[in-house]
């Protein structure tokens, strides 16, 4: 008889042990977790409680930024045979290297799925995600990131075959739309088929290749995504870009820019400042042609954007303005990957894309940074 | 001077029970703790981010819609997820009894005596059982589906009465009356063919007369279904090709197809395996007996052999039910709407991933759970009675 009583006296024993291991684990967690839903719960009082500078340093201490980011977007991001990126969208990672680490070489371009990119977010395993993503109130809200400035202002558009006959997404009734998965695509494409009282069967797909392949063989009859995306695709497609057509019609908005974890503001300004930086060149005429020549320009302003010393009320000194990133990160930005006007035209104009939205506000854009003083 | 002594029990610490005891213990307790360490994390992580937890989504519009389906997108997420589930159900049943029958053919065509039939039926299951079901998924999608049926131009529509086009492949199907009369048909139809059968039998192990059950029994069965046609006003609705979709008839999604045969192909390879382990697992006395009674070849097969290998096959089998539903989820890269496809695609316009993926997975475990009893309850039926 004595065998029962053996068992209840190790099973309290076990639920005492468990217990203890509990208690001292659910304590931490509780803490953690209380102190940073308030700061959750009240976005402006964030940086008090969030665990400020935590990604600024993490990328300091690995010497690298790990950005997030496709493989197969002609324009925005390719992989090139050699295994580095290349496009729109990795050289924002490069000026974002740039500005916090003063090399631009210095990025760990991560492929991610369209449909993984905000849990990779969100588990840490990149810093920032720049890969064409649009900024909605739900992903700023429900997805755990926070987006920052627009690197490009898109719309969703449909492509069509140039024979097919179509000249205006109105014309297309009783039509399959093939879509890419997990983005907000399929959304739009039906609500925009609601909207015109059509008849649209949307079909998502994992990836290009199976939209093209499903594409050629008459599957679909309209592709829709992005106007730069489609654009890209078709300047790749293999009868050629004349055979595909955009249609004139952009039914959504899409201001594509970078997002990082909610939570961490400091790193969000970093990333914020570094992609402004871009903007703000073009707008002074720093190109990375002539960077060096403005070291010594005349004008106050462009000297202390490029952390030059300029005469303050207590001599010179370099502007500093706090936002945790290096004094010259501008000149480095510039001087390494160049301003917003360079990047597009080395990868976005090549592809048929004009400037239009993604213009300075001097020329009628949507382009604007805040004054860097 | 020391003299063994006979301890009654040896130190704890080398008391092969209590050592047990406590193994059992701290693995117990490792296990706990790497749990709560990771619940601790994702709670921790959640509440820095601020990424919602609950499950209020489901309430949310859906804001996409199901192709092949009236399904409006200002529909709550709940009822996509329903759907999903519900075509994950529609490839997975069907997949099931189609995977049954070829993969039942095919253990058979192993064992044939005719070489060609055995040398085919080997190099099916050898090819097929050892390529992975997302390749043979992405020929059939990329190769079948898309390039070997024509464009929808082009459709072939042979005799008129169904359409083949890489849209779709449209059958002809009923139309008029409602689902719950010809549900009531098959009903009626099912338990007046099950009751003549036992009548019949009956009959026959009284006289010694043949019973003929399958006859009367599916007689009766036409009839009901043919008087009930007529009688509710069914017709029939033939397929044609209207601009650039399909109308009338019922039209099979092409990612539907694609899938089915795959899962069918896939596993059928498997299921050929299981029932010829399980014909050569019947004692060759059985089918020696059979023969001593005169019984035909085709008879010895389908009346002894088999009936008792399906005995053996029911267990394994059913692993292959679970793993047919489970991969059903493949269907999600190639524009099938089954629940994994609607769960990603509702995590991509705006529902959290992480309860999303959740109720995905509780669903899946749910179904498979259900598969088991059902496979269980079938192997308990048809269990050899010892006697």
């Amino acid at each position: 008889m004595r065998q029962p009583g053996f068992r209840w006296v190790t099973l309290l024993l076990a639920v005492v042990l468990v217990l203890a291991a509990c208690t001292g684990d659910d304590d931490a967690v509780d803490t953690t977790a209380g102190s940073e839903t308030t700061a959750v719960g009240d976005t402006t009082a964030a940086p008090v409680g969030g665990p400020a500078g935590e990604s600024l340093a993490t990328v300091v201490a690995n010497d690298v930024v790990r950005c997030g980011t496709r493989d197969a977007l002609p324009g925005f991001a390719v992989l090139t045979p050699e295994g580095d990126h290349e496009g729109f969208d990795s050289d924002f990672c490069r000026v974002i290297a740039a500005a916090v680490l003063g090399d631009a070489t210095k990025v760990e371009h991560i492929d991610l799925e369209t449909a993984d990119r905000f849990t990779a977010l969100q588990a840490g395993q990149i810093d920032v995600l720049v890969r064409n993503t649009t900024w909605t109130a739900q992903r700023d809200g429900a997805e755990g990131a926070t987006f920052l400035a627009t690197t490009f202002y898109d719309g969703q558009g449909m492509m069509v075959a140039s024979d097919s006959g179509f000249a205006s997404v109105a014309d297309m009734d009783g039509v399959i739309v093939c879509v890419a998965t997990g983005t907000t695509t399929e959304g739009n494409a039906s609500a925009e088929a609601a909207r015109l009282g059509l008849d649209w069967e949307v079909r998502p797909f994992d990836d290009v290749e199976l939209i093209q392949a499903a594409f050629i063989a008459g599957q679909c009859d309209g592709w829709s995504s992005d106007v730069s995306q489609l654009t890209g695709l078709r300047s790749v497609y293999p009868d050629g870009p004349e055979a595909l057509t955009i249609l004139p019609e952009v039914f959504s908005k899409e201001p594509l820019g970078p997002a990082v974890r909610d939570g961490d503001t400091q790193w969000a300004q970093v990333v914020n400042w570094a992609i402004l930086a871009t903007i703000q060149a073009e707008e002074f005429g720093i190109t990375s042609a002539n960077v060096d020549d403005m070291l010594t320009s005349e004008d106050v302003r462009i000297q202390q954007f490029l952390g030059q010393e300029v005469e303050g009320e207590e001599g010179t000194a370099v502007l500093d303005p706090g936002l945790g990133l290096p004094t010259d990160f501008a000149y480095q930005v510039v001087s390494q990957v160049g301003n917003y006007g360079e990047i597009f035209e080395r990868h976005l104009a090549p592809l048929g894309l004009e400037r239009g939205l993604n213009e300075l506000w001097l020329n009628g854009g949507l382009l604007y940074s805040p004054p860097y003083r | 001077m020391t003299t063994p002594t006979v301890t009654v029990r040896p130190p704890p610490w080398r008391n092969v029970r209590v050592l047990s005891w406590v193994f059992q213990l701290v693995v117990f307790a490792v296990v706990a703790v790497v749990f709560l360490w990771l619940y601790g994390n994702y709670e921790e992580n959640v509440a820095r981010t601020g990424i919602p937890t609950n499950f209020d989504f489901l309430d949310n519009p859906t804001s996409f819609e199901i192709p092949g389906n009236d399904f409006s997108q200002t529909q709550p997420v709940r009822d996509v997820l329903v759907e999903g589930f519900l075509n994950t159900l529609r490839v997975s049943v069907v997949g099931i009894v189609l995977a049954t029958i070829l993969g039942t053919l095919i253990g058979i065509g192993r064992l044939s005596r005719n070489w060609v039939v055995r040398r085919i039926s080997t190099v099916y299951v050898e090819v097929v059982r050892n390529v992975p079901l997302l390749i043979i998924l992405t020929f059939i999608f990329l190769g079948v589906v898309l390039q070997a049926l024509p464009t929808i131009q082009e459709a072939w529509t042979p005799g008129g009465v169904a359409v083949l086009s890489n849209r779709g492949i449209g059958v002809p199907w009923y139309e008029g009356g409602s689902g719950f009369q010809l549900l009531l048909l098959a009903v009626i139809g099912l338990v007046g063919w099950w009751a003549i059968a036992r009548w019949r039998r009956g009959v026959s192990g009284r006289t010694g007369e043949p019973s003929r059950a399958g006859l009367y029994g599916g007689g009766f069965f036409l009839a009901v279904t043919i008087g009930g046609w007529f009688a509710f006003g069914f017709g029939v609705t033939t397929p044609v090709v209207a601009g650039r979709q399909i109308a009338g008839g019922m039209r099979i999604d092409p990612s539907y197809f694609a899938l089915l045969v795959a899962l069918v192909v896939y596993t059928a390879s498997h299921i050929a395996e299981i029932v010829r382990g399980s014909i050569q697992a019947v004692p060759r006395g059985q089918e020696e007996a059979a023969r001593a009674l005169a019984l035909s070849p085709s008879q010895r097969m389908w009346n002894v052999v088999l009936p008792q290998a399906m005995r053996i096959a029911i267990p394994p089998l059913g692993n292959q039910y679970l793993n047919l539903i489970k991969n059903s989820s493949l269907g999600a890269g190639f524009a099938y709407f089954e629940l994994t496809n609607v769960t990603r695609v509702t995590v991509g316009n705006g529902s959290p991933a992480v309860p999303a993926f959740t109720l995905a997975l509780a669903i899946y475990v749910g179904l498979s759970l259900l598969t088991s009893v059902l496979v269980n309850i079938a192997n308990r039926r048809f269990i050899l009675v010892e006697r």
